[in-house]
């Protein structure tokens, strides 16, 4: 691929090509602002390309992003540069000089097809990422890899001419040089990731000289479909699938010995979980899985479902310890750990066939060395350094950063500073009037097959082992050869892989199929893609039918192969015979308004607005109180220390100044009507509560939580008692009693991880310890305890646990169903508990008990709007995201976004991420001057309209009339698609595109009618 | 416009239980308009057939056709085509259709598959009542714009009888007295005095009393 | 005789149970191969006729799966999506075919889990109904013509 980017434009600069680097180049191309992705590996992708499945969901979501960026208008936008590094850089923000230097990939991009002849016949010298196994080298990376091509190492080469004549495109370059370049860019987002922490330095694991000791990542390799063993489980010294696998957490990470780092990766909990997950899906009770941990570590939003379903629906086994080693046993390669628990007093042994170490991040040399080329301070993780306010801003005005590179993190935060990097690098663009031209013109034009008889290619997606292991997909494609009209059927491998598109284009193209099947995943995620790819190869979009072999197949029958193999054939029958009945449809399209409007006035909403009102959006944001502030209102000091009300105050005040915001307080929503792009939006504003309606063209979701307040412990029946959220003011307004105090007990969990609200708040421990680190400022000789089930100080507030314990603090874990006792004594509270380590009950009478209540969804709030919006809540009251990992902050219905606690709980530093990333996205979606409103519309039959009135007095929007000619009228503009008056037409004069009759007939008839 | 019901599935299936084809016809006017038969009625009760005899192991053919208008000949005539094919036909429009079917096609047997019902208007959505008996001489200017013939469950020309309470008829709770609904108008358009008019015994032999009925216009008639 | 698979057809709405029933897959929930999907934008744009035509092509069961009660993403469909039900099984019981073969479901778009729960049960209960008998009659005669 070329750099399309025009050389007058000063692009943004995005460093590294993972997924963090490549959400950021997908959502400034998307708001057309022209983007210069670099990545030092022949291919983007990042470590997320070597996962086999990622959590929660389980399953490789990389097939969503990567495809993409090298489709439609994107390319317009983006330059790719791999094997490029940046060696310098000059001037400032929205000027900056860069020199790139770009190493020979001894490979000519625009001729390689990526036939693997090279790699055939000279492995040694085509270039591969190592992997677990040498002998498997994958110089591709992945099969979707993109720029779609291989890459040589010229140095290993021994014989260049007869590598040149392989290749049959002549694409070998034997004397490619480095290249350097400068360029002219506006802002720089540094999205490079960091390395995972290398083992083999600890001796006590033996990774490296046990052969069977592996790390989370070669694990999943070994366990990837496209990995060394081929998916195949089975352990690296005999080759035999193993009985009894352990994974020991924390490895290398947490802890104060050599080689050691003291913070928490965020993600080891969660990936071991996984791995132990996917082991027991696969496997069941064949193979025993135990995960040796200290605090398990799942503060993300619905993690909580995900431990406990690890531990009750697969019987996973956690056992809370850290083991010291792993000896090998003599004369097998079976492994030996020693463990201590609370309920033995000895040590335990145990053999496994397979360790698998939970290593994690570790910021990498490169990007050390990148830091300082681009001038920028590091923490003394050296991780990119970054503010409390400003969570994606480094010190260097115009350079971002995001993902592992500022802390480490799971994929969906990755995702979500992601976007906050895009919407803060924008600013350094001039605000663009000339747009770009139709898009139309990237599409041939349309071929039309009216009059055509069918003929139907069918396309069965194997998708690694996600629809490959459960179902016989060669059968699959054969039996589909034999249906009506379908004259060719297909294996597409990873159907949405760039490979696999451009293949399906050359096959229409080539077979001159008019209609396409596709045996893949969800329609949901997928169907805009490859309705796209037919577009590209000359068909009208709708000639595609997407039969959902994976989500509702593959991946509930994965215990029922033949079944379910039966099933896939039947759905893609159905597919079949309906797509035959399918015929060409227009999209219709509307202006987009491009006003958006905020609903909520917190830290979440306020900065949303700002960042949207700076890039010259108008934005009315609409708080329900009297003022703005929401639950930061309430905080006063963050962990770092800074002050929350200072901060808290500037932003109000900036937001009631910007003239692009309007703020309307005491605002209630009362009705909602529209569509993405044209939505209308009527509140009741108080005092006078008189009405008014806002038209916008998005809306961010940004109402917050609640402060929980459980009846539990004597909270609101003893002064002694109180919140943390009280702890902390009571800190900053009436320090004086505290000097005095004895004792101070806090309790974590209260209210959180209990079946009435079984998330975590992932906010209290840090609280806690923020908490008891001014207690003990203020008086030093106080005794604190904090009763805790995990701690849970993930990535750098480790480091806060870590001073606490070293300042007095004691941590005393209790068990969810032997929860401290409280007790009135006096003016104090005496609290038992019992301490896991003497294993003997423990009274304390403290001055202060503290409980650590989290943060609970406002159930009524959502519960209102989600109603009047139509938004999807999870079961306890947040808001759901599009996408838990691919579009964290996007909402399942179109034009709606979320930001901060009304997400899941988060910190304010979080919150503003997710404002931000909200920013991006809706500038994304706005940045078309068109709303393209599909073509499911209902259209009417003159000819059968008996003028019945039953359309007009059904539809939900008050769409369909009866018009001068005398029949009913339906507004394409108007229609939302619902299809209710095509079915209650008692005439059936009406139809609803994409959905009519016959197709749906046709389907049933593909399901039902006995083949003879 | 005129209302009809579907016949129960019993009766539809008895009087035609000996065929093996047939051909089901609707009708795109009146019972369209109130869901009895028109080409979704039709394909619903084709399908509810065809179960029914394949259930019990026969078979039968339909073939499902909605005319634009059953009572009128030349919309009837576009049956002629498939009645050679099917056993019977099954109409679905009210009785005038059903009749010009029997009236064109006079070696077919022609079954009606709705019950028609009344002359009436829609009070919403699924629901429609009686408002016109045609007697073929109206009142409703003496009446408010309210016919106490067609609501009345008496017909009683002047005033309620002593069945009427709280606005109800004796016949069910559910029927409105009409002569209440009169009265209120009345009062809401001033004109409470109309209804201490006597209206004269009517001359019935513009109903049905005069045998049927037939209008004739003569400058349109050929 | 073997033991009975029916086939079961669902009409999904894509906003709710379509969703749910994706959601049951991510989180590899089990349920019978025997309920197949069938999508369509909401259980409002199901016609009683594909109800009915569902039944006499074959299908033992047919479960109308929409949103929750005053939940349904364009406002009612899924109201009127339970009452054309109830008019359907009306008429299923006037031709002698159980009306439970027939069923309004709702759910949200998070349910997974009550996707897969009301597809084995529903799946159970018409697997005790046995065949529907359109289908069984219909399989005969077609054994017969064949013999024939």
């Amino acid at each position: 691929m070329t750099d399309h980017t025009a050389e007058h434009n000063k692009p943004i600069l995005v460093i590294g090509g993972g997924v963090g680097g490549i959400k950021v180049a997908m959502d400034l191309s998307e708001a057309q602002k022209d983007v210069l992705l670099i990545d030092k590996a022949p291919a983007i992708g990042g470590l997320m390309t070597q996962l086999d499945r990622t959590f929660p969901t389980n399953n490789c979501d990389l097939c969503t992003i990567s495809p993409r960026l090298s489709s439609g208008a994107r390319e317009k936008h983006i330059g790719l540069m791999p094997l490029t590094q940046v060696t310098s850089l000059e001037g400032e923000a929205g000027d900056f000089t860069v020199k790139l230097v770009s190493a020979p990939r001894y490979i000519d991009l625009e001729k390689c097809t990526a036939c693997g002849e090279c790699h055939k016949k000279y492995p040694e010298c085509v270039r591969f990422v190592p992997g677990l196994d040498h002998r498997a080298p994958t110089c591709m990376r992945y099969p979707q890899a993109t720029p779609q091509a291989f890459s040589i190492d010229m140095a290993a080469c021994l014989d260049v001419d007869g590598l040149i004549k392989c290749c049959p495109a002549n694409a070998i370059i034997p004397d490619d040089k480095e290249k350097t370049e400068t360029r002219k860019v506006s802002a720089i987002v540094l999205a490079t990731g960091a390395d995972l922490f290398d083992p083999g330095k600890l001796d006590h694991f033996g990774h490296g000289r046990y052969p069977n000791v592996v790390t989370g990542l070669e694990y999943e390799r070994i366990m990837s479909a496209s990995g060394p063993t081929l998916g195949e489980l089975v352990r690296p010294s005999d080759r035999q699938q193993p009985k009894r696998v352990a994974w020991i957490q924390c490895a290398g990470s947490r802890g104060i010995n050599r080689e050691d780092v003291s913070y928490c990766s965020s993600v080891c909990c969660m990936y071991a979980l996984k791995e132990a997950i996917v082991t027991k899906e696969r496997f069941q009770n064949d193979i025993e899985t135990t995960i040796f941990y200290m605090d398990m570590r799942t503060f993300g939003k619905d993690y909580e479902g995900y431990y406990e379903r690890a531990k009750d629906q697969y019987g996973i086994r956690l056992v809370r310890c850290r083991p010291h080693s792993i000896i090998p046993e003599k004369d097998s390669d079976d492994l030996r750990i020693s463990y201590a628990t609370d309920h033995e007093s000895g040590m335990i042994t145990e053999n496994f066939d397979m360790v698998v170490l939970s290593t994690g991040f570790r910021p990498s040399a490169q990007t050390t060395q990148l830091a300082e080329t681009l001038g920028i301070e590091l923490n003394p993780h050296r991780f990119a350094k970054t503010g409390s306010f400003q969570p994606v801003s480094t010190n260097r005005p115009g350079v971002y950063v995001c993902g592992v590179f500022e802390s480490p993190k799971d994929i969906p935060e990755t995702m979500v500073q992601a976007s906050a990097a895009a919407c803060m690098a924008a600013k350094h663009l001039p605000i663009k009037t000339n747009e770009m031209p139709a898009a139309e013109d990237i599409y041939p034009p349309e071929r039309d097959v009216t009059g055509e008889a069918p003929r139907i290619g069918v396309f069965v997606c194997d998708c690694g082992e996600n629809i490959g292991g459960a179902i016989d997909v060669a059968s699959v494609v054969e039996e589909a050869g034999k249906y009506p009209h379908v004259v060719y059927a297909e294996m597409a491998g990873h159907g949405c892989g760039s490979e696999a598109l451009a293949r399906m284009q050359s096959v229409i193209k080539e077979k001159g199929l008019n209609r396409v099947v596709v045996g893949a995943c969800s329609p949901r995620t997928h169907e805009a893609l490859f309705q796209e790819t037919i577009r590209k190869a000359g068909l009208n979009r709708y000639l595609v039918e997407i039969a959902n072999i994976r989500d509702q197949n593959a991946w509930v029958h994965s215990n029922a192969r033949e079944l379910a193999t039966a099933k896939a054939k039947q759905l893609i029958r159905m597919a079949a015979f309906s797509v035959a009945k399918s015929g060409p449809l227009r999209d219709h399209q509307l202006p987009m308004n491009k006003n958006v409007l905020v609903v909520g006035g917190g830290v979440a909403g306020m900065n949303a607005a700002l960042e949207l009102a700076n890039q010259g959006f108008k934005v009315v944001l609409a708080e329900r109180n009297g003022r703005l502030g929401g639950l930061a209102s309430v905080v006063r000091r963050t962990l770092e220390g800074d002050d929350v009300r200072a901060y808290l105050n500037q932003l109000v005040d900036q937001v009631n100044h910007h003239e692009g915001i309007e703020v309307i307080t005491n605002a209630i929503v009362v009705d909602h009507a529209g569509m993405p792009g044209k939505f209308t939006t009527g509140f009741q504003i108080g005092p006078r509560m008189y009405y008014r309606q806002i038209e916008h063209g998005a809306t961010i979701m940004a109402t917050g939580a609640m402060a929980n307040r459980p009846g539990q412990y004597l909270l609101d029946q003893h002064k002694a008692v109180m919140t943390q959220l009280d702890l902390d003011d009571f800190i900053e307004e009436t320090p004086a009693p505290i000097a005095d105090w004895e004792s101070v007990v806090m309790i974590q969990c209260v209210g959180s991880r209990t079946p009435e609200n079984p998330n975590c708040s992932r906010i209290c421990c840090q609280t806690a310890i923020k908490n008891a680190l001014r207690l003990l400022d203020l008086n030093p000789q106080l005794q604190i305890f904090v009763l805790y089930r995990d701690m849970r100080t993930y990535g750098f507030s480790e480091d806060a646990y870590i001073e606490a314990r070293r300042r007095g603090v004691i941590f005393v874990r209790y068990q969810h169903d032997a929860p401290p006792e409280v007790e009135a004594a006096g003016d104090k509270v005496a609290v038992r508990f019992i301490d896991s380590v003497l294993q003997r009950p423990v009274e304390v009478t403290c001055n202060r008990l503290v409980l650590s209540t989290g943060l609970v969804a406002d159930e009524e709030s959502t519960e209102d709007l989600a109603a009047i919006f139509h938004l999807n809540r999870t079961e306890d009251g947040y808001f759901l995201e599009d996408h838990v990992k691919l579009k964290p902050v996007d909402m399942s219905v179109p034009g709606f976004f979320v930001a901060g606690c009304a997400h899941s709980p988060r910190s304010i530093r979080e919150s503003i991420a997710q404002a931000q990333a909200t920013a991006a996205r809706v500038q994304a979606m706005l940045a078309q001057d068109t709303i393209n409103l599909g073509a499911v519309v209902a259209r009417v039959d003159p000819e059968k309209c008996a003028t019945c009135l039953a359309c007009v007095r059904a539809c939900p929007y008050h769409v369909p009339f009866i018009n001068e000619d005398r029949y009913s009228e339906i507004d394409p503009a108007k229609c939302h698609g619902c299809g209710i008056c095509a079915a209650e037409c008692p005439a059936k004069a009406i139809q609803l595109a994409c959905f009519e009759d016959e197709p749906i007939m046709a389907k049933l008839e593909g399901l039902l009618e006995r083949i003879a | 416009m005129i209302t009809a019901e579907r016949k129960p599935l019993a009766e539809i299936i008895d009087s035609i239980d000996d065929c093996r084809r047939i051909l089901l016809v609707g009708c795109n006017e009146c019972v369209t308009v109130c869901s009895a038969g028109g080409r979704k009625e039709v394909a619903m009760l084709a399908s509810a057939l065809q179960m029914d005899f394949m259930k019990r192991g026969k078979t039968l053919d339909v073939r499902e056709m909605t005319l634009e208008r059953q009572c009128d000949p030349e919309y009837v005539e576009q049956l002629a085509p498939y009645i050679g094919q099917v056993d019977a036909v099954v109409s679905m429009a009210c009785g005038c259709g059903v009749q010009e079917v029997a009236k064109r096609f006079r070696d077919k047997r022609v079954f009606p598959a709705v019950n028609t019902k009344f002359m009436g208007a829609s009070e919403g959505p699924g629901i429609w009542a009686e408002r016109c008996h045609g007697c073929g001489n109206c009142l409703l200017g003496l009446t408010g714009g309210i016919c106490p013939i067609a609501r009345c469950s008496k017909r009683l020309l002047n005033g309620p009888c002593g069945g009427s309470s709280h606005g109800k008829c004796e016949v069910s709770d559910e029927i409105d007295c009409v002569w209440q609904l009169i009265w209120d108008r009345l009062k809401e358009l001033g004109q409470e005095d109309r209804y201490e008019e006597i209206i004269e015994a009517k001359d019935w032999s513009t109903e049905r009393a005069g045998g049927p009925r037939k209008i004739v216009r003569e400058d349109l008639a050929q | 005789m073997e033991t009975f698979e029916p086939v079961i057809v669902a009409f999904c709405c894509h906003y709710c149970a379509y969703t749910a029933a994706d959601m049951a897959g991510t989180m590899r929930l089990n349920y019978p191969t025997n309920v197949k999907i069938v999508r369509v934008p909401c259980s409002g744009k199901v016609d009683t006729i594909h109800m009915m035509k569902a039944l006499e092509k074959g299908a033992d069961g047919v479960l109308v799966a929409g949103c929750l009660d005053g939940d349904c993403h364009f406002k009612n469909g899924n109201t009127k999506a339970t009452k054309r039900v109830a008019f359907v099984q009306k008429l299923l019981e006037e031709i002698g075919i159980e009306p439970q073969r027939l069923a309004m479901v709702t759910m949200s778009a998070g349910m997974g889990p009550r996707f897969a729960k009301i597809a084995t049960e529903f799946t159970e209960e018409i697997r005790k109904l046995g065949p529907n008998p359109v289908g069984a009659a219909k399989q005969a005669q077609a054994a017969a013509d064949k013999v024939a």
